[in-house]
């Protein structure tokens, strides 16, 4: 396999005296989709929110392409918290799509989108408007280019929101539970969108989320999450059919029995 | 009791001096917003000292008197060699005092931006300052507008207080021509029909503000 593209290295997280993340070690490779997956308050939130610097490491290192994302090498090479320049550099290679969108509401569709190209990376205005209506495209929403978020349904809010991440061409983008604050209707449209991008290819996927049937289509991978460890991790067949760890049995005999599936 | 002529007579020389009341104000209240927002960072800041030393100095002058302030810049400054004329001495006074409502105004917008835009302003990348100025403040100042305004128009109406360090404002012009004549009663009715003349319409204005404001933000 190549060099991974991130590297988690024996991560803890606390809150105060609460263990969220206990010493996780994990690899995701360049384009690899990985579904998260646990009950709540499990540590999969926290895990990829660490990678977004959302959250303050406690110990260990999270690498991405070979970088520190948390750290740096001073002279000697020990490792010092990172500066916030060096923790930008870094940072910019990560994207996240929110369960809450969080568009900016006093812009249009388009300003939301092309705010950051040109504030943050410096971009042409006009290039980035350019860029900004394919993406748009992309996603379906050609239309509603000079609306308001407040104007918008859930699903296109969304739809929006991954416009939004995508157009900083992040070679890993996050999603946090990207369909969880949405009516159960619109859930189709956004995950079709996110579909649509995994199949596209490069970029690699955090996916957590509780549609087991959108990891299994999407995702090279499933996490499964418990008490702050990954307790089984591999190819969505060998984890939704084969399910060794108990903890995992019982996450998936509730889950199916809670949501008998229309496929 | 009430003579028009003499009323007529002195009503150019007080309107005159509505020059100074009014650029006092103004130059007052661009103070007020720019030390405002700077207390309203400071006390926000990250560094434990520096928020509990800017907390402390708004507290403080929030919770003394205007007048003492004014008092205290106009004639105890100039003992540790800081002479400043009554306008300066004036504006200063009021753009300190107001500051600190200004900041608590401020915070208050600040606070109604969900803790999401900042997060969201991390993973685009955004450097603290561009998310001040392009997400946070943006979202936070307009619904806090029609507070501001009528901050705006409170301190218009405490300028007279500017009288007590000298200042030849409209109410200290209208005090001299009492002083001169004898007669108070014409000056100084025209002194409050002029403020009322100015505050009343600023405050209509204002309810048309805060009308838009809720309309778009709620």
């Amino acid at each position: 396999m190549s060099e991974p593209i991130v590297k988690y290295n024996n991560v803890t997280k606390y809150f105060d005296d609460l263990m969220v993340l206990d010493g996780i070690d994990f690899e995701i490779q360049p384009g690899e989709k990985v579904a998260l997956v646990g009950p709540s308050g499990s540590g999969k939130t926290t895990f990829a929110r660490l990678l977004m610097t959302l959250e303050e490491i406690t110990d260990g290192t999270i690498e991405v392409e070979g970088d520190y994302l948390w750290h740096e090498e001073d002279s000697n090479g020990e490792l010092k918290p990172a500066s916030t320049e060096h923790l930008r550099k870094v940072r910019s290679n990560i994207g996240m799509v929110f369960q809450h969108f969080h568009l900016f509401p006093h812009m249009t569709v388009l300003e939301n989108i092309i705010e950051a190209p040109v504030t943050v990376k410096g971009i042409d205005k006009k290039e980035a408007i350019k860029d900004g209506k394919e993406m748009l495209e992309k996603v379906g929403l050609s239309d509603k280019a000079d609306t308001y978020p407040a104007q918008l349904s859930g699903g296109q809010k969304q739809r929006v929101a991954i416009a939004r991440a995508l157009v900083m061409k992040p070679k890993v983008l996050i999603f946090d539970e990207p369909t969880s604050a949405l009516d159960p209707e619109l859930v189709g449209e956004v995950l079709d969108v996110i579909k649509d991008i995994a199949n596209q290819g490069e970029t690699s996927m955090l996916l957590i989320t509780h549609e087991m049937d959108f990891a299994r289509e999407v995702a090279d991978r499933i996490a499964f999450f418990d008490a702050g460890k990954i307790v089984e991790d591999g190819p969505p067949s060998e984890i939704l059919y084969n399910p060794q760890a108990p903890r995992l049995k019982e996450f998936l005999e509730r889950f199916m029995s809670t949501q008998a599936s229309p496929e | 009791m009430w003579d028009w002529n003499y009323a007529f007579e002195v009503l150019p020389e007080i309107a005159s001096a509505l020059g100074v009341t009014i650029s006092a104000t103004v130059v007052g209240f661009i103070l007020a917003l720019v030390l405002g927002l700077i207390w309203t960072l400071l006390i926000r800041s990250s560094n434990k000292i520096i928020t509990t030393v800017a907390d402390s100095i708004v507290k403080f002058i929030r919770n003394t008197p205007l007048l003492v302030q004014l008092y205290f810049i106009f004639y105890v400054f100039p003992q540790f060699g800081l002479s400043l004329d009554p306008f300066t001495a004036g504006v200063i006074g009021l753009g300190l005092h107001y500051s600190t409502y200004l900041s608590e105004v401020f915070r208050s917008g600040i606070e109604s931006v969900g803790p999401g835009q900042w997060e969201v302003a991390t993973a685009l990348n955004f450097t603290t300052k561009k998310t001040w100025t392009r997400i946070i403040l943006p979202q936070a100042i307009p619904p806090v507008l029609p507070v501001i305004g009528n901050y705006f128009i409170t301190m218009f109406k405490e300028t007279p207080l500017l009288s007590a360090i000298t200042l030849v404002e409209i109410l200290q012009t209208a005090q001299n021509i009492g002083a001169g004549t004898f007669r108070y009663t014409e000056p100084l009715t025209i002194v409050g029909v002029l403020f009322l003349l100015l505050s009343y319409p600023a405050s209509i204005a204002l309810r048309q503000l805060e009308n838009r404001v809720t309309a778009r933000y709620s």
